[in-house]
């Protein structure tokens, strides 16, 4: 997978992490949520099944990508807490563990922080019911 | 994508993929393909049958053998499916065609074993898998009226790339 969440290059990525690092390399044990593909330049998806490194991103692609940086980071996120509904992430396939960090979209789907985030930057929609993240929050910031 | 790796190289020489030792060395597609590997051997589903052992030694390439479901137009047929995977699995899609000497003949699957189905591309989401794309391609077969080609087939087979996920497709009829 496209490395967009780490790389020393891109400061701003430090804001999809959200200011307490997710985690840390000495915290993911074998079984935790897979790190993420190694990639020397960070990799971005303009529109889905299109990748640029980031070098090569024009000002329009650089603003629609910092405005979904900017709406993921507005996902709440929280660390799980055994809730037997949801126990497996659907991404990773791999069960939750107890303070794993996750993050709850508005239809109130959850994955892993980081494997959610990956996708959410390749395509704004739920991997497991399709709906648009983007037009789900604005309902939810609607009826708040 | 200056660092892809090449997945086949990713290989180990001594253990198999199966081997879950190997898992702490794997990386998030590779986990995920094991996961997927392992449940489609325990549970598949009807008429779908994985070649474990091709898998097992290179994850990133699948042969599924396929049986036309009772009651079908394909009932007593066989086919084989090939499915690729790129470390950016799950979040890039698998290409998937059918091989072999039998590829079904239906609307939405050209001679060349390319498929027509909007899963395979751009209504990918990683929420999908092998088991679930499976049963899609069973179910299009089944929907199926009338035994047939696609109307562009030979403009097609001639034309693509050999990958289909470069086809832009058109996704218009549903019926079948």
């Amino acid at each position: 997978m496209g490395n967009c969440l780490k790389g020393s290059t891109a400061d701003d990525i430090s804001l999809l992490r959200g200011s307490d690092s997710t985690r840390d390399s000495s915290s993911s044990d074998q079984l935790g949520p897979p790190p993420p593909y190694q990639e020397s330049l960070p990799v971005y998806y303009p529109s889905p099944n299109v990748s640029r490194p980031v070098t090569q991103l024009t000002e329009e692609e650089q603003v629609k990508i910092a405005k979904r940086i900017g709406l993921i980071q507005h996902l709440p996120t929280g660390t799980y807490d055994g809730c037997k509904k949801n126990r497996e992430c659907v991404i990773c396939m791999i069960e939750f563990m107890i303070n794993d960090p996750v993050r709850y979209l508005p239809c109130m789907h959850t994955y892993h922080v980081e494997c959610i985030d990956d996708w959410l930057m390749r395509s704004f929609t739920c991997p497991s019911c399709m709906e648009p993240v983007d037009a789900a929050l604005l309902t939810s910031y609607e009826t708040n | 994508m200056a660092t892809k790796k090449k997945p086949s190289s990713d290989q180990g020489s001594s253990s198999s993929a199966l081997d879950s030792s190997r898992w702490e060395v794997s990386c998030f597609w590779e986990r995920r393909l094991q996961k997927e590997l392992m449940s489609l051997m325990k549970e598949p589903p009807p008429g779908v049958t994985v070649d474990a052992e091709g898998a097992g030694q290179n994850l990133t390439q699948w042969i599924i053998q396929m049986d036309g479901a009772q009651g079908t137009l394909y009932e007593g047929e066989q086919f084989q499916l090939q499915f690729k995977f790129s470390p950016k699995y799950p979040f890039d899609s698998p290409e998937v065609t059918f091989i072999g000497p039998n590829i079904p003949v239906h609307p939405h699957v050209y001679s060349n074993g390319h498929i027509c189905l909007s899963i395979l591309t751009e209504d990918w989401s990683p929420a999908l898998s092998v088991q679930s794309v499976c049963l899609s391609i069973v179910s299009m077969l089944s929907s199926c009226k009338e035994k047939k080609r696609p109307p562009d087939n030979s403009f097609y087979v001639k034309t693509c790339n050999k990958n289909p996920k470069k086809t832009k497709w058109w996704y218009h009829d549903d019926s079948v």
